[in-house]
């Protein structure tokens, strides 16, 4: 059986596969108009006609929605409240936009509907339902040719069954159907039905891609990859798109921890940084999870790995503002016109200040198989630093000091902002350009420590083949502390076990192998803002208060604290793909490896640098920076007072000497 | 501004605009009632050795121009020694309304003298006075609930006990009150913190002078701004419904000059205060006026003193927009201030009409329901504000159903506020067709209905009842709000400011106003 990891990114899609002989990695250009197609042509190449298990982290939930093409969808909800999708939260994204427009909902006004069946905040149903409301709405979407209905009422986590039977009658007319109590049991009634619907509108998309790729791969299997960094069995992924929306970014995540957590390191921050942005997140012994994402302003609150995204990469253009301060980004260059270095574009980016001061090897670039035009540098520099006051060289260093400044306070967003210390954690660098930015941003935020694993530019494929199998069940209970001991909170979780238990067995985990997490969303009576407690047993309350005073910097002991949701995390352990370290420890660096030397310059200072190759550095191998690596998709920049060491894995550690 | 370095300018600016945000963010995650975590009605600040702010959180714009002087009256009238922390609330001290409670914290460099200073203002459900929620129809400061001068709540790093006692007990909901504020101290001592970390990178000078290299940034893209706009002088006025006592149709008027990189705007021909609760005091006014060349400023600048620099307000002591002690003032913050903005921007229409839009809704709807929860037997406090419709504008429709100009407050969702008062929102949606009709429609506005499940007293506080927002360039006024009662199958409309106890299993329905149209309607339209 060969396992194939498949990322599909906007340019290229990446395949990293193991077979009998070992590991293997396969890139192909992605196919837009069908990703399907680069997908299946990958797997055709790497497996041939033998049988294959397939892990995908696919883009086709999130496009759908950028670029609203997902299927005709309506809404049913409460009489009275068929606005609340488009009213949201009542403010706006922007303060100062005198003409401010909001991204209309996914769902028009005419194709939502409201029925009876409201339900209070005691479970009681106050008005019936009235089956003949839902028979006229079904003759109105049937001559609308919906495709997809989103069923929303108000307080249905108290009352599941109501939502359900009004779901049958929905499905028994064939039209694809999602249930806000099914996808997310929680209150918060805007939250829950902008989740539902995007769930509605993306999943008979999906469908309809995976069926596309399951028809043409035989018996092989295929897992989607899903945003909360586990995969799911293709029929699931079908019924629960909005799970997949940043199966991507996931996966690299993933793989960070995995690789991390075998190379020794359990305390990361995962910096992936590419043309038009960078992505960073915070790994603490587990992977980060948040409940309160978005996807182009629709809020969706199921549980997805907490990924922070800022607006600077490679492709970032350097600007000197009305103020006279020197921006970079979040405008980009893009592929097209791309840097100035690559020949067509007149606006200087951060990858264009890496050339200049030379941390980046024009011959390196890509294997060598793409030109980079340093040449055409000096005119825009030049005439730009005279514009600012500054040497070229102090343009280019800035240039580099604003974009590392940006992408520092996305760093301090997930972990200072949320009571971490960076010093405690390891900055893991991946993607294309990270690996010129990593040491100086670990200065920066004292990180003594960063880690580019090998193959840094497809982590995501592997994380995806690394991924166990997960699924996330929620409940609104709302209950008093006080009311609840553990023995009833064991109850209260027997239902979602039991769904999950059968959900993943279906799946095809063996049950020795399923591995159950719970937690309980907790506040302070009053508050509106839970924590995510690990709930084993009686000190449950104490955990509470311990994490409060550790999160908020207090805790009070003589409140009531309230239980606002059951969760709980279904875990089908994998079997993961060896990934072997290498037994032979050289201290000596093959000749092979250092290519030839460079001007670099660094604070100022030019220096001549050693470049090495790092397909040729081996478990062991230690140098002194200044230093560049070079591989076929990324560079990394050992600055001066940083060393480097490659450990067992292949790796290269980089530390601070300072 | 010849020593700055483009580069460290940058760098400042993320970092002290990042310090605000953080700030935001603890006071946001501990902060304990729904009104500032849910709704995020607070703002949080830095300040230089003289109350100047250098950056603000972008959050509430009605704390724009006055949190400045909030933090300058703390300097004025507290000695601060290190530890310590200033409490205030008093309109008439750099306030803006009661419940808008600030603390503010210095920031020393191991020297005698702060060099920097931290301040953030949340609103309050409840601060005591004549009606639960203190949004009062009051007819005197005095009224409105617990006037609170300059003073330290935490003197050395130890709170005040008796201090914070006293307030409490004149508040209706103490335990709330008594988490907001230590998540308010919470919030400064994040900024203490990060400022002293910037200060041992950089040093004390560097992060001084690049303090003040920030504003003078702000400043100069707020003398570009201005430049823009043709040279001339502008006069619009127009109108508060009522001051919820007697006096109807109160008048606001500027003459807006516009003179190469200055602006001058001048409010001395508007009417004098009034008995109602609807009078501004000048901190609101400069917050409108800032808010307004804000919006002006194309792309992102940081919120701060450099802004208002090229500026001159001018204001008559003891009228609407300038109140004077002890004039009650609660409306004022939510009310005036929006009609403030109205009259700017109709001023500045004629200066450039393709940038400005029609009247928004121009009110927040303020209600308030207070009582004793049935169910527990406590007393509750609940506040809230309702977005509606925006002006359209020479590019499109109003945005419908959103809060505009000078509040960004969330709603509370139903189920949350259901689970947590005894209350039922019986209808909440978009009032169609109540924008202006125009070439560009405005936005709609919001019906929302309330019934109560407890006896309840209920308090609204609103405007643009009598008369909608004004349309432009031949656009028709959106339609004007209804506060509406519904009690045993009959309907009541009431005025704008309203007060009364209600029965448990009455409706309180609100229709927000729609924002104006622009442009005339064509033949083929």
């Amino acid at each position: 059986m060969i396992l194939i990891g498949v990322d599909t990114g906007g340019t290229f899609t990446d395949f990293i596969y193991k077979d009998e002989s070992g590991w293997g990695v396969y890139k192909l250009l992605s196919t837009p108009h069908n990703p399907a197609e680069a997908v299946l042509e990958g797997i055709k190449h790497i497996a041939g006609n033998k049988k294959c298990h397939v892990v995908h982290g696919s883009t086709v939930a999130t496009n759908a929605i950028l670029e609203r093409k997902g299927a005709k969808t309506a809404l049913i909800t409460n009489k009275n409240y068929e606005d609340v999708i488009e009213i949201g939260r009542q403010n706006r994204h922007k303060l100062y936009d005198l003409k401010y427009k909001k991204r209309p909902p996914l769902i028009p006004g005419g194709l939502r509907f409201g029925i009876s069946g409201r339900i209070n905040s005691k479970g009681k149903l106050l008005n019936d339902l009235d089956f003949s409301e839902i028979e006229h709405i079904l003759e109105d979407l049937v001559e609308k040719k919906v495709e997809s209905i989103a069923l929303c009422l108000l307080f249905s986590f108290l009352r599941p069954e109501i939502e359900q039977k009004i779901g049958e009658r929905l499905r028994k007319r064939n039209f694809f159907v999602s249930l806000s109590s099914e996808i997310l049991s929680e209150f918060r009634e805007y939250e829950r039905m902008s989740t539902t619907v995007i769930n509605a509108y993306v999943s008979p998309k999906m469908t309809n891609y995976i069926g596309n790729i399951l028809e043409n791969m035989d018996s092989s299997i295929l897992r989607i990859m899903q945003s909360n960094g586990g995969s799911i069995s293709a029929e699931t992924a079908m019924k629960e798109s909005v799970r997949t929306i940043l199966s991507g970014p996931a996966g690299g995540v993933v793989g960070a921890f995995e690789l991390g957590k075998l190379a020794g390191y359990d305390k990361l921050i995962t910096f992936d940084m590419g043309g038009t942005s960078t992505d960073v997140a915070l790994i603490d012994g587990r992977l980060p999870i948040t409940l309160d994402s978005s996807i182009d302003g629709f809020p969706v609150r199921v549980p997805m790995l907490d990924i922070h995204t800022v607006g600077a990469g490679g492709g970032s253009i350097a600007y000197i503002d009305k103020g006279g301060s020197l921006r970079v980004g979040p405008i980009s260059a893009g592929a097209d016109p791309g840097p100035i270095c690559y020949g067509k574009g007149d606006k200087i980016t951060v990858t264009d200040a890496n050339l200049f001061l030379g941390r980046l090897i024009p011959e390196h670039f890509l294997g060598g198989n793409m030109v980079l035009y340093k040449d055409r540098l000096d005119a825009y520099f030049e005439k730009m630093a005279e514009m600012v006051g500054l040497t070229e060289v102090e343009l280019a260093e800035g240039i580099l000091n604003v974009a590392n400044a940006s992408m520092e306070r996305a760093i301090r967003v997930i972990s200072v902002e949320k009571g971490h210390d960076p010093r405690e954690f390891t900055l893991f660098s991946f993607g294309g350009a990270g690996g010129m930015h990593a040491a100086f941003l670990a200065s920066l935020l004292k990180i003594p420590k960063v880690l580019v694993p090998k193959n840094p530019g497809i982590l995501s494929a592997i994380g995806m083949l690394l991924a166990d199998i997960i699924k996330d069940y929620s409940h609104t209970v709302m209950r008093s502390a006080l009311e609840c001991d553990a023995n009833l909170i064991y109850d209260m979780f027997k239902d979602l076990e039991e769904r999950a238990y059968r959900d993943l067995q279906s799946e095809g985990v063996h049950p020795n192998l399923i591995v159950l997490e719970k937690y309980l969303d907790m506040r302070y009576k009053g508050q509106s803002y839970e924590l995510i407690v690990d709930f084993s047993g009686a000190d449950f309350v104490e955990k509470f208060h311990e994490l409060h005073e550790k999160t908020y910097g207090y805790a009070n002991r003589g409140k009531a604290v309230e239980i606002v949701n059951l969760r709980l995390r279904a875990r089908g352990t994998i079997d993961k793909p060896e990934i072997a370290a290498s037994r032979e420890e050289s201290r000596e660096i093959s000749h092979k490896a250092l290519i030839k030397t460079t001007r670099t310059i660094f604070d100022g200072i030019e220096m001549s640098v050693p470049d090495y190759d790092r397909n040729y550095l081996r478990y062991g191998n230690t140098l002194d920076g200044p230093a560049i690596i070079v591989e076929y998709s990324a560079t990394t920049v050992v600055p001066p007072d940083w060393s480097l060491y490659v450990d067992a894995f292949e790796n290269l550690v980089l530390s601070s000497r300072g | 501004m010849n020593d700055v370095n483009p580069i460290l300018l940058e760098v400042f600016k993320n970092r002290f605009v990042s310090i605000a945000e953080e700030m935001g963010a603890t006071l946001n995650m501990t902060a304990y009632s729904p009104n500032i975590k849910e709704r995020r009605d607070f703002s949080c600040a830095i300040f230089d050795s003289e109350g100047n702010m250098i950056a603000q959180a972008a959050h509430i714009p009605v704390h724009l121009g006055s949190m400045p002087l909030s933090v300058k009256s703390a300097i004025e009238s507290c000695n601060f020694n290190p530890g310590d922390m200033v409490i205030l609330n008093d309109p008439y001290k750099g306030g803006t309304h009661l419940p808008d409670v600030t603390i503010v914290a210095p920031v020393f460099a191991g020297g005698d003298v702060p060099v920097f200073f931290v301040a953030n203002r949340a609103h309050h459900a409840d601060i005591g006075g004549m009606s639960s929620g203190s949004m009062p129809l009051s007819r005197s400061l005095y009224q409105e609930g617990i006037i609170i001068p300059p003073l330290k709540i935490i003197e050395a790093g130890e709170l005040d006990k008796k201090l914070m006692a006293f307030l409490l007990n004149n508040v209706r909901t103490p335990e709330e009150r008594e988490g907001d504020f230590s998540a308010q101290v919470m919030a400064n001592i994040t900024g203490i913190r990060r400022i002293e970390e910037l200060i041992k990178k950089y040093g004390v000078e560097t992060a001084v002078r690049y303090a003040s290299a920030l504003m003078e940034y702000s400043e100069k893209i707020m003398r570009h701004t201005i430049k823009e706009l043709p040279d001339g002088l502008y006069s619009f006025e127009d109108y508060m419904d009522d001051d919820g006592v007697e006096k109807e149709d109160i008048k606001i008027h500027v003459d807006l000059e516009i003179n190469g990189e200055r602006a001058t705007v001048d409010f001395s021909k508007s009417d004098p205060q009034v008995d109602g609760s609807v009078n501004a005091v000048y901190a609101i006014t400069l917050s409108a006026v800032l808010y307004v060349f804000r919006c002006l400023v194309e792309g992102d600048v940081p919120t701060n003193e450099g802004l208002i620099r090229p500026i001159k307000l001018i204001t008559k002591k003891g009228t609407i927009v300038d109140a004077e002690f002890p004039a009650p003032v609660a409306g004022g913050n939510v009310e005036t201030s929006q009609r403030i903005v109205d009259v700017i921007l109709g001023a500045l229409h004629q200066a450039v009409p393709e940038k400005i839009p029609a009247a928004s809704q121009g009110t927040m709807n303020n209600l308030t329901i207070g009582g004793i929860d049935y169910r527990t037997g406590m007393s509750f406090a609940y506040y809230e504000t309702i977005g509606g419709g925006m002006g359209a504008h020479s590019d499109g429709n109003g945005e419908s159903a959103v809060h505009s100009h000078m509040t960004n407050t969330l709603n509370t969702p139903i189920e949350a506020l259901e689970f947590t008062y005894p209350l039922m929102v019986t209808h909440y949606g978009i009032r169609r067709n109540s924008g202006g009709k125009g070439k560009y429609k405005g936005g709609d506005g919001i019906i929302r209905e309330i019934q109560l499940l407890s006896d309840a007293e209920v308090t609204v506080l609103s405007e643009r009842r009598r008369r909608g927002p004004y349309g432009l360039d031949g656009g028709e006024s959106g339609k004007r709000g209804r506060n509406l009662i519904i009690s045993d199958g009959s309907v009541a409309e009431v005025g704008g400011k309203f007060h009364a106890f209600l029965r448990a299993g009455d409706r309180v329905r609100i229709e927000t106003p729609g924002g104006g149209g622009f442009g005339k309607i064509t033949e083929e339209e």
